[in-house]
This record gives structure tokens, C-alpha cells and sequence, in this order.
């Protein structure tokens, strides 16, 4: 195993030089973190409405759960396989990161949704509220704790799925790409430094999502997760 | 005006061992601007009959009419105050006011300002309901239900969970507030003196199923005092009323 030393030089000259097809490791890093908004953007549009849909009528849940009870334990990396063969591009990706945030998003949107007081659809109900304002108004916000906090785990998923995903299925250019070629050279000293980067990254990712969960929550009162 | 007219109102509810009957043969009517109080022994169906009247839940059989026809507040403004914390924790004080509003789209701030400065919440207007005490949240409840200029106020057992030193403060606050603004209100508690020192005319109900045991007009001059003697004769005759009512352990252990 390499010391601290030799990872940290691997790094300088990963992050100045470059490797041998001369993409720098900023070039690897954001060609991983290109791949991330539009599977996260896709997964949580579809994950939120059908959790909100699945928490407040139970014909809908009964009729989803035997559909999506087993395929929650099906690991975003098996859908590899499936993904290479019936897309191509930038949709692998998508659909990987889709599926990796999909499942925690609609599981505690669900949830969620399910814990809304009923005292307080029972307010907005009185005051005269369509099911359209209750979903709205009352379901939607009290259930909004439990969606940010998927949201971040669903990321961190996301994060994880994509290297993974680089690594199976051959990009040119991205960390997982860069991990897989230097272990082939048996260049342990560029692995790690590409592994320590994945993991900056996603810290870097998850602590900013927290921050902004912390903004957006500021009326409850226990906040302050950490960070 | 009748305001309310509720006649052999029934509900029941279905379950697997059969339905069971809430409230039975209801009969009651009420003026415009009148303060009801009812009273009844725990687990008597207060609740179903004030969401039966405010139309969260349709009769089994018999009328209940508003005006004319029957509840529904898509037509007819309730203000409800329930007994449990009801505020919006994701809204402030203002906020909260504002949502009953912004759902009769009678949205005005000056409003809602107006209603918090009514209720002595002036300068909490940016707090969260996690920021302000118990009573202070029912004051904002009360706010809230008063800004959408609500053609009845029904409170079920709004102080129940305070101390009996904000409860008493909260209470004359609300005969006064009824004073100037002339509203009908329906009172649900369990306690009788409650009852005495709020109500006009006060329906004491009987044990599940509910029906009407007896309406008592209280004709004592407000604001009254719990010490006066004919305070006390209404109180020990409601009581004494109450008494038959309450199911004794044997009865409820034979459930």
C-alpha cells in the first residue's frame, strides 16, 4: 500500500499533467458529476407525485406495492447490465441514477404523506379546501421533510450508481473510468486518489444539500443534522 | 334567525361486528348570534355531531340545516377550533392566518393583521408556531378562524389542554370578542363550569349513542362570577344531570 505521500503526488499530477489520454481528474470529475442532474431531476419528478398519489389513496397503494415491493431490492448496480444493452449515452446514466434515486424518494415521500396530521387536513377542510389545496397546502409541505431528506440519500445513491456505472460500462472519460484504468497499470497511487475524490465529491454534494434542507425547514425545531 | 336546525339527527358508522350508533335523534336549534355550549359525557359523539355541522361528515338520517341547507364549506364559512395544536408549523403566526384566507381567496393582509392585533398577538406576526406557548397558539386558532369572516364558530374543546390560568384568561377573551362581533358560536366541552360561565343556553347530551337530555338557559348577566350563588345552583343542576350519563365501570367493562 501506498503512503500519504505518493497518493498526494499521484493527485498533483492527475489534477496538472493529466493521465495518458491527457484528460485532467477536474475533466474525469465533472464529466461523473454531468451525468447526475438530469437522472436525479428525472427519478424525483417521478418518485414525488406517485409517493404523494400512493400516501393519500390506498387503492393506488395496493395496486403499486406488489409492483414496486420487490424491484426496491433489486441494488441500482444490477440494473447495469440492463441499461447498457437497451440504451446508449448520456440515457445510461440517467436511467441509472433515476433508479437509484427513485426508490428512497417514493418510500418517504409515501411515508411522509402518511404521517400528515389529520387534524390538519381536517382544518383545511373546514375552511372550505379542495382535495386540490389540501394535497397542496397542508399534504405536500408536512410531508416535505421526509422528501428532502430522500432527496439527499437519493443523491448520495445517484453518486455511487454513476461511478459504478463508468466503471461497467466504458465511458472514455469519468472517475469511475479513471479508477479502473490506472488498477489495470496497477497504479494503486492514482486509484486512491481517484477513490478520495469520489468520496470529496460526495461529501461536498451531501453537505450542501443539507444546507439547504436546514434553509428550507427553518420552522422546525430540530434541526442542525450535523453540518 | 334560526341559524341552525338540526332535527332527529342520526349517525352511525359501520364496523365489522355491525354499526354503531353515535348520535341518535338529535334535535336542536339554534339563533343567529347565540353562544351555545354542549356538554356531554366523554366519548358521547360531540365530535361526530361538530363534523356532522360543519360537514366534514354527512348524516346517517334526519336534517341539519344552515340557513336553509344543509353544511358544506365550499358554501357556508366555519371558523373550527379543534382541541389539538392545529397550526401550520411550517407557517408563521401571519402565515397561519393568511392560509384560512388564502383558501376562502379572501386574501388580505391587513386582515389577518387586524385579527392577531384582536387576539394580542401584535408583534408575533413572524413567529413560528414552535416559537409561542400553548395559549398563544390557540389565540392564533382563533384568529385564523375569525379572518375568514365566518358565519358560525365552532370550538371543540379548544382549552381543554391549557392551564387553568390561561384557560380563564382565554375564556372571557372570547365573550368579549363575541360582545363586539356579534358571531354565532357552538362550544363543545366536557366542563361544566365551562359551560356556566360561557353559554347562553347550554344542550347536555347523553351518553353514546348522543341525544338531548335537556337545554338549560342560563339566565345570568355576563360576565359572571363562578362564586354567585345561582352560578353554582346551574352548576350542581348540570352536573347532577351529567351524573346518569356517565357509564359506570361495570356497564363499560361488559363492552
Amino acid at each position: 500500500m501506498p503512503g500519504p505521500l505518493p497518493v498526494w503526488q499521484a493527485f498533483i499530477k492527475i489534477s496538472t499533467v493529466g493521465d495518458l489520454n491527457g484528460y485532467t481528474l477536474a475533466d474525469h470529475a465533472a464529466a461523473s458529476l454531468h451525468r447526475v442532474p438530469l437522472g436525479f431531476i428525472a427519478g424525483s419528478l417521478l418518485a414525488i407525485p406517485l409517493g404523494i398519489l400512493t400516501g393519500i389513496r390506498s387503492v393506488a397503494r395496493a395496486a403499486a406495492t406488489p409492483i414496486l415491493e420487490p424491484m426496491r431490492f433489486i441494488p441500482p448496480i444490477a440494473w447495469i447490465p440492463l441499461a447498457m444493452i437497451l440504451l446508449s449515452g448520456l440515457g445510461r446514466y440517467v436511467f441509472l441514477i433515476g433508479i437509484g434515486v427513485f426508490f428512497p424518494v417514493l418510500l418517504n415521500t409515501m411515508a411522509g404523506v402518511r404521517r400528515t396530521s389529520p387534524t390538519l387536513i381536517n382544518v383545511a377542510r373546514t375552511f372550505g379546501a379542495s382535495t386540490g389545496s389540501v394535497i397542496r397546502k397542508i399534504i405536500f409541505p408536512s410531508a416535505l421533510p421526509e422528501i428532502l431528506t430522500a432527496l439527499r440519500v437519493g443523491m448520495g445513491i445517484g453518486w455511487m450508481c454513476i461511478v459504478a456505472a463508468e466503471m461497467i460500462g466504458g465511458a472514455p472519460v469519468g472517475l469511475g473510468t479513471l479508477i479502473l484504468e490506472y488498477s489495470n497499470y496497477l497504479q494503486i497511487n492514482v486509484v486512491i486518489a481517484g477513490m478520495i475524490t469520489i468520496g470529496m465529491i460526495g461529501l461536498a454534494i451531501n453537505y450542501s444539500m443539507l444546507w439547504l434542507e436546514n434553509r428550507i425547514l427553518r420552522w422546525r425545531v430540530e434541526i442542525n443534522v450535523g453540518g | 334567525m334560526t341559524m341552525f336546525q338540526i332535527e332527529s339527527l342520526c349517525k352511525s358508522f359501520p364496523t365489522s361486528k355491525g354499526s354503531i350508533g353515535v348520535i341518535e335523534d338529535l334535535s336542536l336549534n339554534l339563533v343567529e348570534g347565540e353562544f351555545l355550549c354542549i356538554v356531554g359525557p366523554s366519548g358521547c359523539g360531540k365530535t361526530t355531531l361538530l363534523k356532522c355541522m360543519c360537514g366534514l361528515e354527512k348524516p346517517t338520517s334526519g336534517t341539519l340545516l344552515i340557513k336553509g341547507s344543509p353544511p358544506n364549506p365550499q358554501i357556508q364559512k366555519f371558523g373550527v377550533i379543534f382541541q389539538e395544536d392545529s397550526l401550520l408549523p411550517w407557517r408563521t403566526v401571519l402565515g397561519n392566518v393568511m392560509f384560512a384566507q388564502e383558501i376562502c381567496r379572501a386574501h388580505s393582509e391587513e386582515t389577518a393583521k387586524k385579527y392577531i392585533s384582536l387576539v394580542g398577538l401584535q408583534g408575533f406576526e413572524v413567529y413560528y408556531p414552535y416559537q409561542i406557548s400553548g395559549g398563544m397558539k390557540k389565540r392564533v386558532a382563533i384568529a385564523r378562524a375569525l379572518a375568514v369572516d365566518p358565519d358560525i364558530i365552532i370550538m371543540d374543546e379548544p382549552f381543554a389542554d391549557l392551564d387553568a390560568q390561561t384557560r380563564w384568561i382565554l375564556q372571557k377573551e372570547l365573550l368579549s370578542i363575541w360582545s363586539t362581533l356579534k358571531k354565532t358560536v357552538i362550544f363543545i366541552t366536557h366542563n361544566v363550569e365551562e359551560a356556566v360561565f360561557l353559554g347562553q343556553r347550554i344542550a347536555i347530551l347523553t351518553k353514546r349513542p348522543a341525544k338531548l337530555k335537556a337545554l338549560i338557559n342560563v339566565d345570568l348577566p355576563y360576565p359572571r362570577s363562578s362564586l354567585s350563588t345561582p352560578f353554582i345552583s346551574y352548576r350542581e343542576k348540570i352536573i347532577g344531570l351529567l351524573a346518569d350519563e356517565i357509564p359506570s365501570i361495570q356497564q363499560e367493562a361488559e363492552k
